[in-house]
């Protein structure tokens, strides 16, 4: 062996034994962490990978980074032939990728992706220290710096190692090598070709080899672990569909998440996947509303807090040296409950990172120890008592049918073709009511066979699990389940979006199997059958607001906006439109906390964005709480005259010519 | 023929008002029974308190070290005491923390009933008939009491002028039990109302209950207390749950107030709290319940949600 | 230090409440009940005390409807045991008959001291703090919010009007009426509520014989007649707000 190649063995061996033993140090708590059994449906977890990974089909969603890190993806695959060819012939003498191509098209390809491997650090760095989206803020800018200088260290060391190679004059892949060539021509003008260049050749080779080895050692220590983590992490993503969040297991003493070794290990690997990218954070609407929670930096915390913990380090070390508690401490409860499980963060991580069951998991443990607002307690409190979140009798829940001149249908004593499931804010909240009024008699024009559970309705508990009371959650769905089990009836249908998703999605999990369906799916199969019949189309401009858990929960994008085009309306979308809809701020059991800290609520966000269209009369929504959420927003920003909130169904009574809902 | 027997409250400061109410329905009952009305006033120092008992027939004065500061268990050694020895038809205490203590306790050891939370009385016949408020004031219990009895009286629901009036009463010594030489409790320290506020001296009041959510809605009110010139009250369940000092509230073991103006903000409406701020000049009630007594005493009332009418008034009154 | 909280459901005042056909009690059939909620404080004041310096909790109620959700709720709460007291009708008992029916077994059970809620919606006859303290010949402070150890004896704060309050030391054994803990109540979340139900088991114990009110009877039950009543301003929140201000402007109420 020459010296030459000893000195590149030992780095190599060196620099490789670092790297795997930061690997193992890395992975060793994943192997004691709790199971997650994420091994079925294998072909589909594949497929993912080719999308996202070879697609790039989230990354490409923001044009602009997708382009950049397509380019500098792209570029590393290709050029870890060059890197490859560099070790290989470091090591092994006479060592070529020649008889695959190493000196005519791997060539040709090497050279141009160097360019465009440097056009995307180019963009980037003008992303990263001109453009500064504020998704950055937050993320270790330093680390970003260093990981954006090695790559570009590899880069232009290995052009410049080719361009004077091809310079001495002895490069056999000289001719395919078109941008190596054009600079050794410019070296050429200064006097540098042939013996000359092999010198420079030379120092650029070794640059460029330790710049790689300086690359791997570093790697571990820094968010480009992606590089490493981000493919199984896609290939380990949740198949479960997007409704249902992970049980707990309420025979333990405990449940939920108070130290970072209780998350499971694709959790923990979610940590080291995350390249602080910050589109989660860009999303999030507790993040605009000025609150304290970033998902981002919500995952960076967890992942600093296992590395303390583990005594790795080499991320930002926490002041006190990582002893401080999770929760309260590195993680704050109020960060916890700003949440409000829209799932927007989910939706757009490139490397489908669990944000929600984390906080979640969280949450549960706080509710353990009973640390919540005052607010809150009270109205799980009534959950418990009533069945309801409105502290109200249960024999109050139907009586919004006293004022609507017919019966309906108690569906617990006669058989019915749909059970209306009214839930809580259609049934008890005042400003709502006259719309659940309007719906009933929609349905009753329509000659829809249909009846409610009167009293005996609870309270589906969608909110009380995201909230993190667990087994109030089971209380509850155990209750509706029993009674739906008593009835019948051909299909569910939910006025809140929110009962829809414990109903269509969650409760799958405790053995139902009943069609559910949200009213707007209804009102468009009416329209579309003929059964409802517009008599005054409405011939405005309406925008529509996606409720989270219709649309990005459930998948329904489409039947409201058919049923808002057979009305006669012209829908003119927001920027934040179906899987990008930007949440009201209600969700997740927020509606039932304060507002402290919230700097600008993302429901007057929302309604700013709507009336920035120019030209919607009304702004629509399909979920009773956003009906008190934009009501709320628009009165509080002064913006009645320019923009009108109207529910589906008001709009269809107001086409139907039926009585106009006054809605308060 | 049946006397009536007033325990009369007292502290460092005096004859407590409840005293004289208490007084003016012993008057009546009295008459109705035709038998006289007895005070008993139970104090380390009796003189200087007993001057203002004139509307009694009877001042029964009774002094131990151990009857002041006030000690539950050598009041109601009193009182059992002064039943025994005068054995009256009826017993009026007043229902306050003093009164709890004392009338239970009394009527436990005389073997009389008792009846809470008196806001009428009356003879029948040879009965004593009482009104009493339950169930947080939204059911009136009326009672029958044919013998002895023992009652507490809710504080503001008798005038006090009537017992303020009157001659001069005939005075009797009544011997302090041998008990109070040998008691299980123990007088450490008084704490005064704290904070340095005095909302009693408040001519406007914004006053928040239950219904205002949480400590983080506080604001609020205190916007709109501001925007009247006004301080802030809370009831009973906001200072228990500690997002008011104790100094703020209004009612039963808080403050008694009698402002111009008192706004009720998500107050329901509890008998406690009623008997704090019923003798407001004008009192206005916002509470999303149409059906809670707050609007029993209230001038005006309002349904609206407090959230979207406070901001609302606030706004309002800034601009004006 | 052996503590017994006391503690005993009332109708829950959220719902209507309905006078039976006799007209002199509640229709039954109607009524939801709830732990009262200073019997509530009083656990909690219970609970606190154990946290402070180690305490064994009992809680203690008389049988009745519900009452097992009561004390298995208690028990997720901190209590260390549940006493259950068979009166021999499952028919809430006014506090006197209460405190005579509870007397014996809180006596067999030895606490060093009674914590119970200072009153109860329904104690129409006087409440069960006083009563207990005289069956059981102890002394007694009503209307505390605050109740701290000091050796064989308790440190009390009692309230009295004006926001006044006394600290006052009571020995041991004694029963203290509690109007508020120093904290709120905590919440309980189901899935504790469902170990405490899974894992304990409640104890029984006879009650004594319940002596009567003797004298005193309720001859009705109503609603309160109609007051004068607040005038109701009715309309959006903007047009209430117009409203008031008219209102206060004629009284000369305006600031300034």
């Amino acid at each position: 062996m020459t010296p030459t190649a000893i000195v590149l063995a030992v780095l190599l061996i060196a620099t490789l034994a670092w790297a795997g033993y930061r690997f193992q140090r890395l992975l060793r708590p994943l192997f004691q962490a709790p199971r997650e059994d994420r091994l079925d449906h294998v072909g589909q977890r594949l497929w993912g990978v080719v999308t996202n990974v070879g697609g790039h089909s989230r990354l490409l969603k923001n044009r602009y980074s997708g382009t950049l890190h397509l380019f500098i993806f792209s570029g590393f695959v290709i050029l870890l032939t060059g890197i490859v060819q560099a070790f290989g012939q470091g090591l092994v003498p006479g060592f070529s990728l020649a008889p695959i191509g190493g000196n005519t098209w791997i060539a040709l390809l090497q050279d141009l992706f160097d360019v465009i491997v440097m056009v995307g650090l180019a963009m980037a760095a003008y992303n990263r220290y001109v453009r500064k989206p504020e998704r950055f803020r937050g993320s270790n800018e330093k680390d970003a710096t260093i990981i954006l200088a090695l790559i570009f260290a590899v880069v232009f060391d290995m052009l410049l190692h080719n361009a004077f190679r091809v310079a001495t004059g002895t490069d056999p892949s000289a001719p395919w090598r078109p941008v190596s060539s054009g600079l050794a021509a410019l070296f050429g003008l200064v006097g540098i070709h042939g013996r000359s260049a092999e010198l420079p050749a030379a120092i650029f080779y070794w640059t460029h080899v330790l710049a790689v080895l300086a690359f791997l050692a570093y790697i571990p220590t820094s968010k480009h672990l992606h590089i490493f983590v981000g493919i199984p992490n896609i290939f380990f993503r949740n198949l479960q569909p997007n409704g249902v969040l992970p049980a707990a297991d309420l025979s333990q003493p405990s449940i939920g998440v108070k130290d970072v070794h209780q998350l499971g290990w694709k959790q923990m690997l979610d940590l080291y996947a995350c390249t602080e990218c910050g589109r989660c954070q860009a999303v999030c609407p507790a993040h605009a509303a000025g609150q304290p929670l970033s998902p981002k930096l919500l995952i960076m915390d967890l992942r600093d807090q296992l590395l303390d913990a583990e005594g790795i380090g080499g991320h930002r070390q926490a002041a006190d040296g990582g002893s401080r508690e999770l929760l309260g401490g590195r993680i704050l409860d109020q960060t916890l409950w700003s949440c409000t499980t829209c799932r927007a963060c989910m939706q757009v991580c490139p490397l489908h990172i669990e944000h929600v069951p984390k906080i979640v998991d969280m949450r549960r443990q706080l509710v353990e120890q009973g640390r919540m607002e005052p607010r809150l307690q009270d109205t799980l409190a009534s959950l418990t008592q009533h069945g309801n979140s409105f502290n109200q009798s249960e024999r109050m829940r139907a009586r919004w049918t006293r004022e609507l001149g017919f019966e309906v249908k108690d569906a617990r004593k006669q058989a019915v073709d749909v059970l209306w499931f009214v839930g809580d804010f259609a049934s008890y909240d005042p400003r709502v009511q006259p719309m659940t009024r309007a719906l009933a008699r929609i349905l009753q024009r329509a000659g829809v066979d249909f009846g409610i559970l009167y009293e005996a309705e609870r309270n589906t508990g969608n909110d009380v699990r995201r909230v993190g009371e667990e087994g109030l959650y089971e209380m509850l769905a155990q209750h509706n389940l029993e009674t739906l089990g008593k009835c019948s009836f051909q299909r569910i249908m939910t006025t809140d979006p929110h009962s829809l998703n414990a109903l269509a999605q969650e409760y799958r999990t405790l053995g139902s199997t009943y069609p559910v369906i949200h009213y707007t799916r209804l009102l468009e199969e009416l329209l579309t059958s003929g059964a409802l019949k517009p008599e005054r189309p409405l011939e405005r401009v309406a925008t529509y607001h996606d409720p989270c858990y219709l649309g990005r929960y459930n998948g329904g994008f489409d039947a409201p906006r058919q049923v808002l085009a057979r009305l006669g309306l012209r829908v003119h979308e927001m920027g934040r439109c179906r899987e990008n809809s930007f949440c009201c701020g209600a969700g997740g059991g927020r509606i039932w906390m304060d507002d402290t800290g919230v700097t600008e609520r993302p429901s007057e966000n929302r309604i700013r964005e709507a009336v920035a269209l120019g030209d919607a009369d009304y702004f629509v929504v399909a979920c009773p709480k956003d009906v008190v959420m934009y009501t709320a927003a628009v009165q509080s920003l002064g913006m009645e005259d320019r923009i009108q909130v109207k529910d589906v169904i008001e709009l269809t009574e107001m086409a139907l010519s039926l009585e106009p809902a006054a809605v308060a | 023929m049946g006397n009536v027997l007033v325990y009369v409250e007292n502290s460092e400061t005096g004859v407590a008002p409840i005293a004289f109410e208490l007084l003016g329905a012993a008057r009546r009952l009295a008459a109705g029974l035709g038998g006289e009305v007895e005070a008993l006033v139970a104090a380390g120092a009796t003189a200087e308190l007993a001057p203002a008992l004139g509307a009694a027939d009877v001042i029964l004065r009774m002094e131990h070290p151990a009857l002041s500061p006030y000690l539950p268990e050598a009041h109601v050694a009193a009182l059992t005491e002064a039943i025994r020895s005068r054995d009256p038809q009826v017993v009026l205490v007043g229902n306050t923390s003093a009164g709890i203590d004392v009338a239970a306790g009394a009527a436990a050891a005389t073997q009389r009933p008792l009846v809470a939370y008196c806001t009428g009385l009356a003879v029948d016949g040879e009965a004593v008939v009482a009104h009493s408020q339950v169930y947080g004031g939204k059911l009136v219990a009326t009672t029958r009491t044919e013998g002895p009895g023992v009652f507490t009286v809710v504080a503001g629901a008798f005038p006090g002028a009537e017992g303020q009036s009157g001659g001069k009463a005939a005075e009797a010594t009544l011997a302090a039990p041998a008990t109070l030489g040998s008691l299980h409790t123990r007088f450490i320290a008084a704490t005064a109302p704290s904070g340095g506020i005095d909302i009693g001296r408040a001519d406007r009041l914004v006053s928040v209950g239950r219904g205002i959510g949480g400590p983080e809605n506080l604001e609020l009110a205190q916007e709109l207390a501001a925007a009247l010139g006004a301080e802030l009250g809370a009831s009973r369940p906001v200072v228990d749950s500690g997002w008011l000092p104790k100094a703020r509230q209004v009612g039963k073991s808080g403050m008694t107030v009698k402002p111009k103006l008192y706004v009720a903000v998500g107050i329901s409406g509890a008998p406690e709290h009623l008997e704090g701020m019923r003798e407001a000049e004008l009192i206005l009630a916002v509470n999303s319940d149409a059906n809670a007594p707050i609007f029993e005493v209230a001038h005006f009332g309002s349904t609206c949600d407090l959230f979207d009418l406070l901001p609302a008034l606030t706004e309002r009154l800034q601009a004006s | 230090m052996h503590i017994a909280v006391v503690v005993k459901q009332v109708p829950d005042l959220v719902e209507e409440l309905e006078v039976d056909a006799a007209g002199t009690g509640l229709d039954r059939a109607w009524v939801k009940m709830k732990l009262n909620e200073f019997d509530d404080h009083a656990l909690e004041q219970a609970v606190l005390l154990k946290e402070a310096g180690g305490a064994q909790v009992s809680v203690v109620a008389l049988d009745g409807e519900g009452i097992d959700q009561v004390l298995y709720a208690a028990v997720a709460r901190g209590a260390d045991r549940a006493l259950k007291v068979d009166a021999g009708t499952q028919e809430p008992l006014d506090s006197r008959r209460a405190a005579t029916a509870l007397a014996g077994a809180i006596r067999d059970l030895g606490p060093d001291l009674v914590l119970t809620g200072v009153q109860a919606a329904d104690d129409l006859f006087g409440q069960m703090a006083p009563f207990l303290a005289a069956e059981l010949g102890w002394p007694h402070v009503s209307v505390v919010s605050q109740v701290e150890v000091a050796g064989a004896a308790v440190r009390v704060q009692q309230e009295y009007a004006g926001g006044r309050m006394a600290t006052l030391e009571v020995d041991l054994p004694a029963v203290i009426g509690v109007q508020a803990a120093p904290q709120p109540p905590r919440y309980v979340p189901v899935s504790r509520l469902r170990q405490a139900m899974a894992s304990g088991a409640l104890e029984t114990a006879t009650a004594g014989a319940g002596a009567g009110t003797g004298g005193a009877a309720v001859t009705q039950l109503a609603k309160p007649e109609a007051g004068r009543g607040a005038e109701m301003l009715t309309g959006s929140p903007d047009q209430v707000a117009e409203k008031i201000e008219a209102l206060l402007r004629e009284r000369g109420l305006l600031r300034g």
